[in-house]
């Protein structure tokens, strides 16, 4: 048994490497709130969720859903294609040296208990991955987006454990997340029950989810034939010991196939030195020592090569981390653009003709009864805020109706602010609650606020929902709303306003009718 | 039973325990407030952070010891000395015979070449076309907001 500590090995320093990259809007750890910039239009090859507050980039599976959801509307053409792109030119190779969930599968296993090996059994459930891929990625958002509208990506709702990991736990253990505690219900005690029943079994058996589960594993297999990286055998060198494939401990039938994640561990292990990982023709990895080793000049050329590329790595990865921390103006909390926003709260109603001195300027009143002003005054004095008991910040914004919304012009009525986006499943499952309250109390004041990503898409989606009794806006760069309001990323968020304009509720989780209109209730008599 | 066989035993139990409880916690506050909301509560909330965190604390000493168990288990060598042996599956290792010659004969060949070109050249026609269908938009609209159902917070 070796007693000591062995140095990292080269693909665990990638491994990291890559989880890092990743992840490199480390400060959302800290203020909780999720990179929101454009680089999200792209994917990373590995299995990352998007919604973890240090992702940069968006995750290929989640994308894939997203897209076949949307396949009544638009072709997935993008993300199959680059899937289609990382599976040729990396294929598993993914899942050995950049995934961060394969990543943290391996630390598990590095949990001193007694293991689970490879055997015909789990040969067998290696093939349930692609049922996986089958149902719960490819039919379900199919069905449910073409066939019945309703957004459904079904193995980032019903399974993912990064997404339970790196987005629900990874935002929850903030504080500024406090309200999303609100929403937890069955999918979420489901989520995390599998997560549990995942870690635990990567503990005793190598890479249970990757081997049994992971859909993107399942699409990579597919290019590993002939993906441009990955394990590659020397026919001359081979004497067909097998030893290779006793000792691999995923799944696989020969070096190279669609099992083979080129982790590299075969190529120390042939003492025949007819393995090596390759890049096209460039030899990544390759057998040092025995009698088949490679020529010592090569090996010096590789290490010095090596070198090199780590050198681009960390500079490229100091960049990023600069970048996305100090530089990246993707959604400015603290200086929230002006342009469509007064810099004061909604006023409480005053006699008409009074004008009020506000610091920023000074807003001409609203006309209210007498009986009105004493809890307006009141309200005066509360601390401008988002939190309940502030009074919102006033603010104003065009309405896809063309006219104009102005925050302070609604005082004497209960305001509700609602944060949805097309792409979120119980936005649009609530929405209808909404235009049956206004149906139900016409003098409420209802704003939906699209999230600024997808907002173009909105419109037509709207125009096909037909929900008349509603203002929407569509928020923007420029118009920064959400930042404004303290609105979470997350979708969705419901602010309500009393009439003197006091926050009396603000979570983001979704609502049922009863709720909203018990919330409408309590405002009208706050 | 040797030592390391023990301290791989205790583990293991270790971390059977830890995950049942945190199983168990997560299921108990949910079963609690489906009840509540049955009654009619409207406003009941099953998970809030004083809820979550009772629940978390007693938890909390075991896994540290679980930690302390591995980083001593790592620092002591300890490990499953099978996980390091050829598999001895014999219907694993069956049809082996018959595989190695695919391995052998795996090498990029001009077939693998025609497949690799055509592949690359589709999956860069589909981002193009993707990207002007407005692709990159639909994928930055699902990213860049968290969409709570997917996560699995609602």
């Amino acid at each position: 048994m070796d007693k000591k500590i062995t140095r990292p090995r080269t693909r665990r320093l990638v491994q990291l490497y890559a989880a890092l990259l990743y992840n490199a809007n480390l400060k959302g750890f800290i203020d909780g709130h999720i990179y929101s910039g454009d680089l999200k239009a792209v994917c990373v090859p590995g299995f990352n969720c998007y919604s973890c507050p240090g992702a940069i980039a968006s995750c290929p599976l989640g994308s894939l859903q997203n897209a076949l959801n949307a396949a009544g509307h638009t072709a997935p053409w993008y993300v199959m294609g680059i899937l289609a792109l990382f599976g040729v030119i990396l294929g598993r190779t993914v899942c050995g040296w950049i995934c961060p969930l394969g990543l943290i599968q391996e630390l598990l296993h590095r949990i001193p208990t007694r293991k689970i090996r490879k055997s015909h059994i789990t040969r067998k459930l290696s093939y349930l991955k692609y049922v996986f891929l089958a149902v719960f990625v490819i039919a379900i958002p199919l069905i449910w987006g073409i066939g019945k509208g309703i957004i459904l990506p079904g193995f980032c709702k019903y399974i993912c454990p990064a997404g339970t990991f790196e987005g629900a736990v990874g935002l929850l253990q903030n504080p500024v997340n406090a309200t999303s505690f609100y929403q937890l219900g069955a999918v979420f005690t489901n989520k995390w029950v599998i997560m549990i029943v995942i870690g635990l079994a990567c503990i005793f058996c190598y890479r249970s989810f990757c081997r049994f589960i992971c859909p993107l594993g399942a699409i990579y297999g597919f290019f590993n034939r002939f993906a441009l990286t990955g394990v590659k055998v020397n026919p001359d060198r081979c004497n067909s010991c097998g030893l290779c494939v006793m000792k691999c401990e995923m799944d696989v039938k020969h070096v190279g196939d669609h099992e083979c994640i080129s982790c590299g561990r075969c190529v120390s292990t042939c003492a025949q030195g007819a393995i090596s990982l390759k890049c096209g023709k460039i030899t990544l990895l390759g057998p040092e020592t025995g009698k088949n080793a490679d020529p010592e000049p090569e090996i010096r050329k590789r290490k010095k090569a090596g070198r090199v590329a780590w050198g681009i790595a960390i500079a490229v990865l100091v960049f990023a981390v600069a970048w996305f921390n100090f530089i990246e103006p993707a959604i400015d909390r603290s200086n929230a653009p002006a342009a469509a926003v007064t810099e004061q709260p909604a006023q409480p109603e005053t006699p008409a003709g009074t004008e009020t001195e506000t610091g920023a300027g000074t807003q001409e009143a609203v006309s209210g009864s007498a009986e009105k002003n004493e809890p307006a005054a009141a309200a005066a004095d509360l601390p401008v805020g988002t939190e309940i008991g502030n009074r919102l910040p006033d603010f104003t914004t065009d309405l896809l109706s063309g006219e104009t919304f102005r925050l302070s012009d609604c005082l004497g009525r209960v305001v509700i602010i609602n944060f949805w986006g097309t792409t979120c499943a119980p936005c649009v499952a609530e929405l209808p609650y909404y235009e049956q309250l206004k149906v139900n109390y016409p003098d409420v004041e209802i704003l939906a606020i699209h999230n600024r990503a997808g907002a173009k898409k909105a419109k037509a989606f709207l125009e096909d929902k037909g929900w008349d009794h509603l203002d929407f806006a569509l928020d923007s760069k420029e118009k920064g709303l959400l930042p404004l309001l303290n609105a979470a990323d997350a979708m969705p968020q419901t602010i309500i306003l009393d009439r003197q304009g006091v926050v009396t509720y603000n979570a983001q989780a979704p609502l049922t009718y009863e709720k909203l209109e018990a919330l409408y209730k309590q405002a009208l008599e706050h | 039973m040797t030592r390391e066989k023990l301290f791989m035993t205790a583990q293991a139990v270790l971390c059977a325990v830890i995950a049942a409880l945190l199983a168990a916690g997560a299921l108990s506050l949910y079963l609690d407030g489906a009840a509540k909301q049955a009654e009619g509560d409207l406003f009941y909330y099953m998970f809030t952070r004083e809820r979550v965190g009772a629940k978390l604390l007693p938890v909390l000493p075991l896994l540290f010891c679980a930690a302390g168990l591995t980083i001593a288990g790592v620092i002591l060598g300890i490990r499953d000395e099978k996980a390091d042996k050829p598999v001895k599956d014999e219907k694993l290792l069956r049809d082996l015979g018959s595989i190695r010659e695919k391995a052998v004969h795996q090498q990029a060949d001009q077939k693998t070449l025609t497949l690799r070109t055509a592949v690359l050249v589709i999956a860069l026609v589909l981002i193009v076309i993707g990207i002007i269908s407005g692709g990159l938009e639909d994928v930055l609209a699902k990213g860049a907001a968290i969409c709570t159902e997917c996560v699995g917070l609602g």
